[in-house]
């Protein structure tokens, strides 16, 4: 394997597992308040959160790019104050398979969540716990299977993102670019044995996350 | 420990208006009616989790609710235990963990002995370290009371405990659950739309129908005297039939019904005098109409009243008794569609007096055994 092809991977990973880290961070609050609290400007949030679920995947790197990048809405004031932008980096990398993968996550674990029955929380509540404290000890463990099956979801998603890192991060060999975009470029360029290795190496990755999810799955259960 | 609460209170929904006042003390108050009259819904305003519109909720000079006065404790504060009709168990915990639930604000080793002391009073300490889809539904249920038990709750809610239930089990429970609660001696409201679970567990009753309460009164005060026709429709008495008074007495009162002078006892607590000609509701329980034996003569005017005769229209068989329609001789339309009264007799009287083959009877009902529903 050549070093571009294992710095790839590293990226990748790296990417995939701090957008994931992420999207639990944001997705599972806000699944939880989509699915439990009527709040003002609720129906918004879910569609902007579900948009990148239907919208293609270089539309939503456009978006990104004119919210994040050297001219946008919040990355020109950054620019400015610090001569820094985020786009091109591998934080860009993230944020792009952070927003792609989000919407999995919070559709599946909002459905988890909704399916908790409703009287278990409020037997909660006769016995002196508080939303917060419900959430926590009752809701949240009983639509784990849920949950993770989400997180899964979203790290496969986050593994496997293209058309928006592409617009945001770029393809910088050794910097931002994660497999999916080296196998293209192998591709592009004729390097064929290069973009089967990578091919292989994400597969036998995609289908570890599903053995080891499994597994999580049926110890939860 | 003398308990007292009170509850008074005005809830609007889409197409439903709950609006009650009644009050209860020591032992189980049932609130009983048909489904949808609003008897979950007061269970749930007394635990705080639904808000009233209006009114008052006081238990043990304890402020619940007041909604002139701004209060409304949330279900965390309240200290008011609840049994859910599905008991609501925590399926990720054991039975020693939903009982625990309650009581994570206590330092651990008193935690651990309340659970333990809650686990053997209620027969569970065996099933410590189950998870609820290990248990029978008699089980659960005992776990759901011990859970909500376990805090010492001021008032104790049981919304429909025994529903989920098979009919065999339902009547054993029914009886463990009336032990534990009388041994527990915490004020309980419990919710049911069968009679006889509510006659069965109550020492009070609280009749509900469409949002309203109809009569709150001692067990025994309901079952022989309903304030009106609607309780006696919504206890589902039999024979509940119309006639015109004659002369009311403060202890008797005589009903023109079916071309005959019905005597009737009037109520010893609540005397009641209306009118002569004005038009009465009664009923008369199946099972307090007696045959006639044929093969006895002369018959005893203190104990055969009222005496009529008529034929048996039709029948049907309960397993251990036959329920009689029996039409009267008097001319006129039958008071029931096609018969005049319903009459229950045992299996063994059934076949003692040949009734399959007789169809012709005399009968009489003691003049206690009608009893007269206020307008």
């Amino acid at each position: 394997m050549s070093a571009e092809a294992v710095s790839a991977l590293a990226l990748s990973i790296r990417v995939a597992v701090v957008a994931t880290l992420l999207n639990a961070l944001i997705g599972i609050p806000l699944a939880y308040l989509l699915a439990r609290r009527a709040f003002h400007g609720r129906a918004m949030v879910d569609l902007v959160v579900t948009l990148p679920l239907v919208l293609p995947p270089t539309v939503t790197g456009y978006y990104l790019i004119v919210l994040l990048g050297r001219r946008g809405w919040l990355g020109a004031p950054v620019y400015a104050l610090s001569g820094w932008s985020v786009a091109f980096t591998w934080y860009a990398a993230v944020i792009a398979a952070t927003v792609m993968a989000l919407p999995l996550l919070v559709r599946t674990a909002r459905a988890a969540i909704e399916s908790v029955d409703r009287e278990l929380e409020k037997a909660a509540f006769t016995l002196g716990r508080s939303e917060w404290r419900t959430a926590l000890e009752v809701t949240l463990p009983l639509a784990k299977n849920g949950i993770i099956a989400g997180l899964v979801l979203a790290f496969a998603r986050a593994l496997g993102e293209f058309g928006a890192t592409l617009m945001l991060a770029g393809n910088i060999p050794g910097k931002t670019q994660t497999v999916p975009l080296a196998i293209y470029t192998a591709v592009q360029t004729g390097e064929m044995a290069e973009a089967v290795v990578l091919v292989l190496a994400l597969t036998v990755l995609s289908c570890l996350v599903l053995v080891v999810a499994g597994r999580l799955g049926a110890r939860a259960a | 420990m003398s308990h007292r609460f009170s509850i008074e209170i005005a809830k609007r929904l889409p197409g439903f208006t709950l609006d009650v006042a009644w009050t209860a003390g020591d032992g189980v108050a049932v609130l009983f009616g048909p489904s949808g009259a609003g008897k979950t819904l007061t269970l749930q305003c007394l635990a705080g989790l639904i808000e009233p519109d209006a009114g008052r909720i006081v238990v043990d000079d304890r402020v619940l609710f007041d909604a002139a006065a701004g209060v409304n404790l949330p279900p965390q504060a309240r200290r008011v235990g609840y049994v859910f009709q599905s008991y609501a168990l925590f399926p990720h915990l054991t039975v020693a963990g939903n009982v625990g639930f309650g009581l994570r604000d206590r330092p651990r080793p008193d935690r651990e002995r309340r659970v333990i002391e809650v686990l053997e009073r209620l027969d569970l300490a065996s099933l410590a370290h189950r998870h609820p889809s290990e248990l029978s539904g008699g089980q659960r249920q005992r776990v759901a009371l011990g859970r909500a038990l376990a805090i010492d709750p001021a008032l104790l809610l049981l919304d429909e405990p025994l529903s989920a239930l098979d009919a065999p089990l339902r009547r054993a429970l029914r009886d463990e659950l009336r032990t534990i609660l009388s041994g527990w001696g915490t004020a309980a409201v419990l919710v049911t739309h069968d009679f006889a679970e509510a006659y069965r567990l109550a020492d009070r009753i609280v009749v509900y129908e469409n949002g309203r309460v109809i009569q709150a009164a001692a067990r025994a005060e309901l079952l022989w005297q309903p304030a009106s026709e609607a309780v006696a429709r919504v206890m589902g008495l039999r024979n509940v039939l119309h006639g015109v008074v004659v002369k009311a007495m403060p202890d008797r009162i005589q009903i023109a019904w079916r071309g005959q002078t019905l005597e009737a006892v009037n109520s010893p607590t609540r005397t009641y005098l209306p009118p002569t000609d004005s038009p009465i509701a009664f009923f008369i329980r199946p099972e307090y109409v007696r045959l006639v034996r044929k093969d006895r003569s002369a018959l005893d005017a203190a104990h055969h009243m009222n005496q009529m005769r008529g034929t048996i229209v039709g029948e049907s068989d309960f397993g251990t008794v036959w329920s009689l329609r029996l039409r009267l001789d008097t001319p006129g339309a039958p008071a029931q569609g096609e018969f005049d009264l319903e009459v229950e007799v045992p299996h063994l009287v059934y076949e003692i007096l040949d009734i399959e083959r007789d169809r012709r009877w005399e009968f009489s009902i003691h003049r206690g055994s009608i009893h007269v529903l206020p307008a």
